[in-house]
């Protein structure tokens, strides 16, 4: 129990953190698991993150009230922006999801009655951990649950080939707009779930930092299974903190380094059952050959 | 009247593309419960009309009319809707998806159920899953590919693809079906046993309209056909008869005085 406690003060916070980002990345995997690469997430989290903040700091609303208030309002986020940018070609709707992000932080500097402003705001109310989990595992329940049903199996199929999907009965517009509102969902979720952990907010909490941790816990992890980011954003948020025990001063260079080893020696990510199922299949064929051989031999 | 009795009438239908027409002007029926052949040589815009009618391309001019519906202002998904599925000239599967799961995808516009029911896991959702796998695995049976269901498609041999891909074009159960050179890159045996579902198909009830080269096939298995040459008809009716046709001939082979004096110049 001791050796718990004592892991527990000197990792508690990363464990913590792991989670929130997870939240983020499970958002940003929402709409990239249908083929749109956005980094809107920040604003849905600022959404979350500023509404669940006021409605605790100014109406005592507690956090089980303030989590499904900054889900709604994310969502809603969620439903504006993707009926504004589901008209864009992937490559313009991600250069518009970094500029929305810009322009995001720039209001929510200059309306300081709604965020606080310069001086950011104070949050009276904290997670403990063991919610912060079930959070997560809930979120983590939906998206099992999406990926065992026609949406997933629908959305894989956008991803791949949006032509081809639409020829089969599927509208790319209409899976496209639900991944947007899970996405707002959770990355609201993952707001407050960010503003209850730091117990103070500013209009710089939402911005490149999350984006960054966002994207390449997703890469890192994989975006083809709902595991890949919360793995990711595990070892994204772990490792520099693990690497800084042995080696100080190490954590944003260790940051960067294991972002350029994933993206050349495993491009899909850690968890992708591609791979699996083409190793699958090399062995199959290994060992059909095998019997081939042998029964060449017999005949010998 | 030649509408009539027709499933697809395309009237005057025309494509340009940037000024360059790869469909100009066409008219062609194709008759309810028959195999029909759309046929020509390289570049006479085969594809395009395939294209046209299942809405990747929409029309310059002219209409294209199916079933009652006039289809060439509609989105592809709502065209899929109306019945009509389609392969493609080079096999287009998903990445990343077993046997099973392209035929399943197939299935999404029977599914029975809504996205959210399935979402929710609800007991009638879960039984309308299990049937429609059934029936997926029905269709892998069908085109003999039962056996490799559960194996990522993009492992197998090019000619097992494209039968995977026929399996998945019928997962919608649709009345009408686009092949796009359905036995490109397969053996005589492979074409053969094509040919052979095709007419099942057709026994069936339902139509189909396919992009083929193989002018033997095209004999041996369209009940009627449509020659087209730079986007234009160039003959229509008995395959027999229109392969015959000198027109045809010439745009397939060439003419008869160009050879010899192809001939002469060695």
């Amino acid at each position: 129990m001791e050796t718990f406690l004592d892991l527990w003060a000197a990792y508690g916070s990363t464990v913590t953190f792991a989670m929130v980002n997870a939240l983020f990345a499970l958002s940003t995997y929402a709409v990239l698991s249908t083929g749109v690469l956005s980094f809107t997430t920040v604003v849905f989290a600022a959404v979350g993150g500023f509404l669940a903040a006021q409605l605790s700091g100014k109406f005592g609303l507690p956090l089980w009230a303030a989590f499904p208030a900054a889900a709604l309002g994310g969502g809603f986020a969620a439903a504006v922006v993707a009926f504004a940018f589901l008209r864009l070609e992937s490559h313009w709707m991600a250069l518009a999801s970094l500029a929305l992000v810009l322009i995001t932080r720039v209001t929510a500097l200059n309306a300081p009655a709604l965020t606080g402003g310069v001086n950011g705001l104070i949050v009276p109310v904290r997670v403990e951990p063991l919610e912060l989990a079930i959070l997560l595992a809930l979120c983590t329940v939906v998206f099992w649950r999406l990926h065992r049903s026609w949406f997933g199996l629908a959305s894989r199929a956008v991803r791949e080939d949006a032509a081809v999907a639409s020829t089969m009965g599927i509208s790319p517009y209409r899976i496209q707009f639900i991944a947007f509102l899970i996405s707002g969902v959770v990355g609201g979720l993952g707001g407050a779930a960010l503003a209850f952990t730091l117990q103070f907010i500013s209009p710089e909490t939402y911005f490149i930092g999350i984006a960054f941790t966002m994207i390449a816990s997703t890469v890192l992890g994989g975006s083809f299974h709902w595991l890949g980011p919360i793995i990711g954003a595990a070892v994204f948020t772990a490792l520099p903190t693990t690497m800084q025990a042995i080696v100080p001063q190490i954590e944003d260079v260790a940051k960067g380094v294991v972002l350029l080893l994933i993206m050349i020696f495993l491009p899909r990510g850690l968890i992708d059952p591609r791979a699996w199922g083409l190793k699958k299949a090399a062995k199959l064929r290994e060992e059909t050959e095998a019997k081939r051989a042998a029964e060449r031999d017999a005949h010998a | 009247m030649r509408d009539a009795g027709s499933l697809l009438v395309l009237d005057q239908v025309v494509k340009t593309f940037g000024g360059v027409a790869a469909v100009g002007g066409l008219t062609a029926h194709v008759r309810q419960g028959s195999v029909h052949g759309l046929i020509g040589p390289n570049g006479a815009g085969k594809t395009t009309v395939i294209n046209l009618i299942t809405g990747l391309f929409h029309p310059s001019a002219g209409s294209i009319r199916f079933n009652g519906a006039k289809l060439e202002a509609m989105a592809p998904q709502d065209i899929a809707a109306t019945g009509i599925s389609r392969t493609y000239q080079n096999v287009r599967l998903f990445s990343g998806m077993t046997a099973l799961e392209q035929v399943m995808t197939g299935c999404y516009l029977r599914r029975g159920v809504s996205l959210w029911s399935s979402f929710l896991g609800l007991p009638a959702a879960s039984s309308a899953w299990r049937s429609t796998r059934e029936q997926a695995l029905h269709l892998l049976d069908r085109v003999a590919m039962a056996h490799r269901a559960d194996e990522l498609a993009e492992t197998l041999s090019y000619g097992e693809q494209r039968r995977i891909e026929i399996a998945r074009a019928l997962g919608s159960d649709p009345k009408l079906l686009l092949l796009d050179e359905p036995t490109a890159g397969m053996n005589h045996s492979e074409a053969e046993a094509v040919g052979r579902l095709v007419h099942e198909l057709r026994d069936a009830g339902l139509t189909i309209l396919m992009v083929e080269h193989n002018m033997s096939l095209v004999t041996a298995f369209c009940d009627s056909c449509t020659v087209m040459n730079f986007g234009r008809l160039l003959a229509e009716g008995d395959p027999k008869t229109c392969i015959a046709d000198p027109a045809v001939q010439e745009a397939y082979f060439g003419r008869k005085n160009d050879a010899d004096r192809i001939q002469a110049l060695r």
